[in-house]
């Protein structure tokens, strides 16, 4: 039964962590775990990729709190995939 | 298992079922093949070539995954493909409503039995060897069981965003305020029941040497699997192609992923046939269960036994990953005070992470937990009033137009009060004198436990309801293709869908529609695939509804282009024309034209959409017209109770269902003796047993369902009050003889020894006064178990 909590917007968001970084890989990882957490919309969606999925707006602001967690704890490169409710192909 | 090129494909004939039109007993396609041992299920699949497929399972509940090592696996001889997480090219999580579930672990895993890795090796026993030589190395860590401490502050998070999945606060009236003249309170408390579907989960994939692949799979919605397994295996859709095998039950079980997405992973890294099979134990850990729940309830009424109020807090373990938990939250809430009139409502519902096993989708959806405790408060409230509990559900029935705790209209037919009524009227089982009497009539019997010496009867009711069709404003559909020509001189009917038959008699029915529509004895009904757009999932008592209606229409427009045709080739006006026996009749029923010769060679092939009316989600007071339709059955259980040594026989069960219509009165009377049976298993028997997350009886041996020795006979009354909403006035008929036929035993328990009875299922030593509700880990001599709940002789009775 899918369907029922579909949300307005889901993202995806995988965190490039740096070797170059004076954090390790890992912590850049949870640095940004911790903020999608903190948001309350996140789940795991991957070992280093984390989905937000909730209304546009709460959202949209949480990504921002996650990709500027990303790169204050070291990150280059975050990729985002953001895919709106009327456009999601899934579930027929 | 066969042996040899047997390729599962769709039948060039499928065989025809046995003439019936909708409304007549007809004996379904399946049963037979069945009972004869002759029906092929998936796991009977076989090609030449084929690979055998492995999981690796996590021994933990909870654990930190440091390394993982495959190399020695990855050289045993025979073993062509080793993969973990990092294989999955696409999403590495699924799920049907939060993707959060992953296909392999990677650096947690959440619940005993989580998939690590899979192998495929060229003999089974070779993949068994493969899986011993992957090492893992955990760090385990201490796992969090016990929903009520998952909720608070300091519990660890399992899942990024904490650990509650759902709450859903329904507000009805103004509960706080309200007064009662008698007011009656209970905790309630509802163990893991499992499906106990007879055939494991297995199935066969193909891969088709462009990159895509086949499935051949039971399971109970192809389309969502297909949409799930595309996105982990990174393909189109149209690349990932399902085809419904036979199926071995499934009672919501089969409606999450299972081993889908593992055997299609290794089919397409070794380009090879995988199947997967998992044994009995491995099906224990390979799908979801129904959810544990605990249950604080309220009810006020006044002295005259009318409901004032009700207030409830209700806490649904959902185990480790979301399934469909958030629907099964939705729908506790809505059934929480059950089909009464109740003006004033507040009840807190919800859904939280664990590190137990899985919980999902179950016959009965949530409204079975509550149905359990909203029904022994009406004992309770009976007891504290001094009236017969039958009157007081009387009473309090709700009627059409009357406003549920959700908001929404009780809509025409409701017959609540009628139901209750019948199962009254109905006649008593004769009571023999116990003593004497044949050993296989007494409680235990031919274990010779007693000779009926404190051998006690007890009867007790019960009524509920439930939601048919999906909710919340999912737009549900279901597409059918009907193809009408002449074969070897004689009309036939073709039916496709992607409806999946999982034991309820959906095939047959469909060929009973398409028979009634086209007035065409001979009716086949093909093999369910992707190839059809979707049917929705065989669940929440839906498909006839759904599948049927859709059906129907297609049969309605491949009559109306017949009626055309009749139109233009003898002026004839389609409004009074009929279809019967192969044939056109005019008004005054005078034959026309057989339709071998109206058609000829000409093929009529249309295809339809059903979809069923809008619903809408709850809003922030749970408030929302949120239902298509609701089902409801009553039920009167008649027991005999051994009251020194807790041994029970259920001597019979009535009930009185309304359905609408009874589409195939030969089903529907497996329906609702099958529901009967789990909703006895649930009440005195099936109960997954965990310690610390850790599953105790993961086999039949050990976890036990009701056997024909332990179902008591069934008299039922149907009643058939058309919904005019729905297809031939249907209503969903599958779930509601599980929902209110625990509490009915349950109670006919309290009546027989006088004992609260506020866990299911109920054990020996509750109905003896040992112990109200079971330790939760049983004593070990010489453990603190024995401390903790007393001596033998120093319990108190409850």
């Amino acid at each position: 039964m899918p369907g029922y909590n579909r949300a307005e917007l889901t993202a995806e968001l995988k965190v490039l962590a740096s070797a170059d970084s004076e954090r390790a890989p890992k912590e850049q990882i949870d640095a940004a775990r911790r903020a999608a957490g903190d948001s309350g919309l996140a789940r795991e969606a991957g070992p280093e990729t984390m989905a937000l999925a909730g209304e546009r707006s709460e959202v949209l602001e949480a990504m921002r709190k996650v990709i500027e967690a990303s790169l204050d704890a070291g990150a280059h490169a975050v990729q985002v995939n953001v895919e709106a409710e009327g456009d999601s192909p899934r579930f027929g | 298992m066969t042996s040899g090129q047997t390729m599962p494909t769709t039948p060039t004939r499928p065989p025809v079922s046995t003439p019936g039109k909708v409304g007549e007993h007809t004996v379904r396609a399946d049963g037979v093949p069945k009972v004869t041992g002759e029906f092929e299920y998936s796991s009977d699949l076989w090609m030449d070539g084929m690979l055998w497929g492995a999981t690796l399972r996590s021994p933990h509940p909870y654990a930190r995954i440091w390394s993982m090592d495959t190399s020695a696996a990855e050289a045993t001889a025979g073993v062509p493909a080793v993969l973990t997480y990092e294989d999955v090219p696409g999403r590495k999580v699924y799920g049907m409503e939060i993707p959060d579930q992953p296909v392999l672990a990677w650096e947690h895993v959440r619940y005993q039995g989580e998939p690590v890795a899979i192998v495929a090796a060229d003999h089974p026993e070779s993949a068994r060897r493969a899986l011993e030589k992957i090492a893992v190395e955990y760090e385990v860590l201490e796992p969090l069981t016990d929903a009520e401490e998952a909720m608070s502050e300091e519990a660890p998070r399992l899942h990024p965003s904490g650990n509650l999945l759902r709450h859903i606060h329904t507000v009805h009236g103004d509960a706080e305020n309200a007064e009662a003249d008698v007011v009656v309170m209970g905790e309630y408390e509802i163990g893991m029941q499992d499906q106990a579907f007879l055939g494991p989960e297995s199935g066969l994939a193909v891969p088709d040497g462009e990159g895509g692949v086949d499935l051949y799979i039971s399971t109970q919605w192809l389309h969502v699997d297909q949409d799930q397994l595309a996105e982990c295996l990174d393909l189109p859709q149209e690349r990932v192609r399902l085809t419904l095998s036979g199926v071995g039950g499934a009672f919501g079980g089969r409606e999450d992923l299972s081993m889908q997405a593992h055997a299609c992973l290794l089919a397409l890294h070794t380009e090879r046939p995988v199947k997967m099979m998992y044994d009995r134990e491995e099906s224990f850990f390979g799908h979801v269960h129904r959810h544990p729940a605990r249950m604080r309830y309220e009810h006020g009424a006044d002295r005259d036994g009318r409901l004032v109020y009700v207030k409830a807090r209700i806490v649904l373990d959902g185990g480790a990953y979301a399934s469909s938990s958030t629907a099964v939250c939705s729908n506790a809430a809505s059934f929480s005070c059950g089909p009464y009139d109740v003006p004033n409502a507040l009840v807190d519902t919800y859904m939280v992470y664990t590190n137990n096993p899985p919980c999902g989708a179950m016959r009965g959806f949530g409204a079975v937990q509550t149905c359990f405790a909203y029904e022994s408060q009406m004992d309770k409230l009976a007891r504290e009033l001094g009236m017969d509990p039958l009157e007081l559900r009387i009473k309090n029935a709700i009627e059409p137009g009357d406003k549920l705790p959700f908001g929404q209209e009780m809509p025409e037919p409701a017959p609540v009060a009628e139901i209750l009524e019948r199962v009254r009227n109905m006649p008593m089982p004769e009571e023999k004198e116990a003593m004497g009497r044949d050993l296989r009539e007494l409680p235990g019997g031919v274990s010779n436990a007693t000779h009926g010496e404190a051998v006690k009867r007890g009867v007790g009711y019960s009524v509920g309801f439930k939601n048919v069709c999906y909710s919340e404003g999912f737009d549900d559909y279901s597409t059918a293709r009907v193809i009408l020509s002449i074969e070897d001189g004689e009309p036939l009917v073709r039916v496709h869908t992607a409806a999946v038959e999982v034991g309820q008699g959906l095939v047959t029915i469909q060929a009973q529609i398409a028979r009634t529509e086209l007035g065409v004895e001979r009716v086949w009904v093909l093999s369910a695939d992707t190839g059809m757009g979707s049917s929705g999932s065989s669940s929440a008592s839906r498909q006839t509804y759904m599948t049927g209606g859709a059906v129907k229409m297609a049969c309605q427009a491949v009559r109306a282009r017949i009626f055309e045709k009749v139109r233009e080739e003898f002026g004839e006006d389609p409004g009074g024309l009929s279809l019967d026996d192969g044939k056109v009749f005019s008004e005054g029923r005078v034959m026309l034209v057989p339709l071998d010769e109206l058609l000829g060679d000409e093929v009529i092939e249309e295809t339809s959409e059903f979809h069923h009316k809008e619903t809408f989600p709850f809003d922030e007071n749970g408030q929302g017209n949120a239902h298509v339709q609701f089902a409801f059955a009553a039920h009167r259980a008649v027991v005999e109770v051994d009251v020194e040594l807790g041994l029970v026989r259920v001597v019979e069960i009535a009930t009185a269902q309304d359905v609408g219509k009874a589409m195939n009165p030969q089903a529907l009377e497996g329906q609702i003796e099958g529901g009967i049976a789990q909703g006895l298993g649930l009440a005195l028997l099936e109960e997954i047993q965990i310690k610390e997350g850790k599953v105790q009886n993961a086999s039949f041996t050990d976890y036990l369902i009701p056997t024909i020795l332990d179902m008591p006979s069934v008299r039922a009354e149907i009643l058939e009050l058309a919904d005019p909403e729905a297809p031939y006035g249907l209503k969903g008929a599958g779930e509601p003889p599980t929902i209110a036929s625990t509490p009915a035993i349950v109670s006919a328990l309290r009546d027989a020894t006088g004992r609260e009875l506020a866990r299911v299922p109920v054990k020996p030593d509750q109905l003896v006064g040992i112990a109200e509700k079971p330790p939760r880990q049983p004593p070990q001599p010489g453990s603190r178990g024995y401390s903790d709940i007393g001596r033998l002789d120093e319990r108190s009775e409850t």
